[in-house]
C-alpha cells in the first residue's frame, strides 16, 4: 500500500526528466490561464464556435467552463510545477488534453471555422484556427502527462518533501516455513 | 490506494477551480453570448464621409438579380431582399457587365446565406454606399488581403488590446452601418465582433454570410497590408 506513494525513481531521473517535464508542461498550463482568464468573453466565444455546447439551449454550460477551465489549468500547472498532488494534478491535465482533443476533432470533421484560443491571441506554436496542428500539439502535452501519472513527481518535489515518517516503506515480512519446522521438529520430540 | 488518492486530489483541483472561478465571475462583466441583432440590408446606409470622396469605380455589379424569366419580377431567392432606392446608374453598366441567368458571378453575388446576413451583391452595394467595412478574421490573413478600406478589429482584440481595439470603434460614429465579415461559411468570428459591438452602442450592423475570397474571387477591390 504505501509503496504505491513512495516514487521509486532515483536522483538522476528525478532531477533530469522529472522536474523538467513538470516544470515544461505544468508551464504550459499556466501560459495558457495567464492568456486566458484576462480574457474570459473572448474563451467563452471560443467555446461557443467549437460547437460542442448548444450555444442556444445552454448557454450557462459555456459561460461555467469558460471560468472553471482557466483556473483549473492555473492551479494544476501551478500543482505539477512545485510538484505537489502531481499525480493528480497530471491526471487532470491529461484529461483535459483528451476533452480539448474530441473539441479539436469536432470542428475539423465538422468543417467549421473556430478559433482556438488554446493561448489567448498567441500562436503557441500552431495559428489561432484550428487544424490539425493543434491535435497533435495536444498530443505531445499527453506523452509528459502520462508519463508523470505513472512514475509520480519524483524526489524532487513537494510531495516528497511532506511524505510522513508513517508513509515509508513498510519492511516486507517473508513467511519463513524453516521455523515452523523448526517448530514441528520439537513437537515431535516431546 | 493510489489511484483513489490520486482521484481525490483530482477532485480537490476541480473544487478549488470551481471555487476561484465562482469568485471571478462575481467580479468581472458578465460574459454574454448572446447572437447580435442584425440590420436588414435595406436599411438606409451611413458610410464614412471621407470614403464617399475617394475615386471608387462602381458599375461592375448590378444592385438586383437578373429576372428570371419564369418567375418574372421577383427575387424570392433572396433571402434578405436587395437594397431598395439604391439604384444609382450602376446598375445598368453592371447589367451589362454581369450578362444573363447563367453567369458565374451572378451565382456568386446571389448565392445562399445564412438568414439575415448579407449576400456578396448586398455587400459590394453597401461598400460602394461607403459603409465602414471590418475585418474579423485573423491579423495575419488582414494582412496578406483583405477588402479595401476595411478595418482589423477581432472581439479577442477588445480582450487583449483594448487600445487598438477602440482606435478602431472610435474612428466611426455608433450609427455608422458597419459591415463585418470573416472567411464566411461556418465563420463565428463577425458575429462576435456585431456582438462586442452592439454592446459599445452601434445600431446599424450587417454581416457579410460570404467571406473575404467570395469578395476576391469575384474581383472587387482588396488591398494588402494596413489599409
Amino acid at each position: 500500500m504505501s509503496r504505491d506513494r513512495i516514487p521509486t525513481t532515483s536522483m538522476s531521473e528525478s532531477i533530469l526528466l522529472q522536474l523538467p517535464l513538470r516544470v515544461a508542461l505544468g508551464g504550459v498550463f499556466l501560459f495558457a490561464a495567464y492568456n486566458k482568464i484576462p480574457a474570459i468573453q473572448s474563451f467563452a466565444e471560443a467555446i461557443k464556435g467549437f460547437r460542442v455546447i448548444d450555444a442556444e439551449a445552454h448557454p450557462e454550460l459555456i459561460i461555467i467552463a469558460a471560468f472553471v477551465i482557466p483556473w483549473f489549468e492555473l492551479i494544476a500547472g501551478l500543482m505539477l510545477v512545485l510538484g505537489l498532488r502531481a499525480r493528480s494534478a497530471a491526471l487532470g491535465l491529461a484529461l483535459l488534453l483528451v476533452v480539448f482533443m474530441a473539441g479539436l476533432l469536432n470542428v475539423i470533421f465538422g468543417g467549421i471555422d473556430a478559433n482556438c484560443s488554446c493561448f489567448g491571441d498567441t500562436k503557441f506554436p500552431c495559428g489561432s484556427t484550428v487544424g490539425w496542428c493543434q491535435v497533435i500539439r495536444n498530443l505531445v502535452l499527453l506523452i509528459p502527462a502520462g508519463y508523470l501519472l505513472w512514475r509520480g513527481p519524483g524526489r524532487v518535489s513537494l510531495d516528497r518533501l511532506c511524505e510522513k515518517p508513517d508513509q515509508t516503506p513498510e519492511p516486507v515480512i517473508q513467511f519463513d516455513d524453516s521455523a515452523s519446522r523448526t517448530v514441528d521438529h520439537d513437537a515431535a520430540r516431546a | 490506494m493510489r489511484l483513489i488518492h490520486t482521484c481525490s486530489g483530482l477532485l480537490s483541483i476541480i473544487g478549488a477551480a470551481f471555487l476561484l472561478a465562482t469568485a471571478h465571475a462575481l467580479i468581472v462583466q458578465p460574459v454574454n453570448l448572446d447572437a447580435p441583432v442584425l440590420t436588414g440590408a435595406d436599411a438606409p446606409v451611413v458610410g464614412d464621409p471621407n470614403r464617399a470622396n475617394r475615386n471608387i469605380s462602381p458599375g461592375k455589379v448590378p444592385d438586383t438579380a437578373p429576372a428570371d424569366p419564369e418567375v418574372g419580377d421577383e427575387t424570392e431567392s433572396d433571402p434578405v431582399g436587395t437594397p431598395a432606392g439604391t439604384n444609382d446608374g450602376s446598375a445598368d453598366s453592371g447589367a451589362a457587365d454581369s450578362g444573363q441567368g447563367g453567369d458565374p458571378l451572378d451565382a456568386l453575388l446571389d448565392a445562399p446565406v445564412p438568414e439575415g446576413m448579407l449576400t456578396l451583391r448586398q455587400s459590394r452595394k453597401l461598400w460602394e454606399e461607403s459603409a465602414y467595412f471590418i475585418d474579423a478574421r485573423h491579423e495575419d490573413e488582414y494582412l496578406d488581403g483583405h477588402i479595401m478600406y476595411a478595418s482589423w478589429l477581432t472581439a479577442t482584440l477588445f480582450d487583449t488590446d483594448s487600445d487598438r481595439a477602440f482606435a478602431v470603434v472610435e474612428s466611426m460614429p455608433p450609427d455608422a452601418t458597419v459591415v463585418i465579415y470573416c472567411v464566411g461559411g461556418e465563420c463565428d468570428a463577425s458575429k462576435n465582433v456585431a456582438a462586442r459591438l452592439q454592446q459599445i452602442g452601434f445600431t446599424d450592423l450587417r454581416v457579410m454570410g460570404v467571406g473575404y475570397e467570395e469578395w476576391a474571387v469575384a474581383g472587387f477591390e482588396t488591398e494588402k497590408g494596413q489599409p
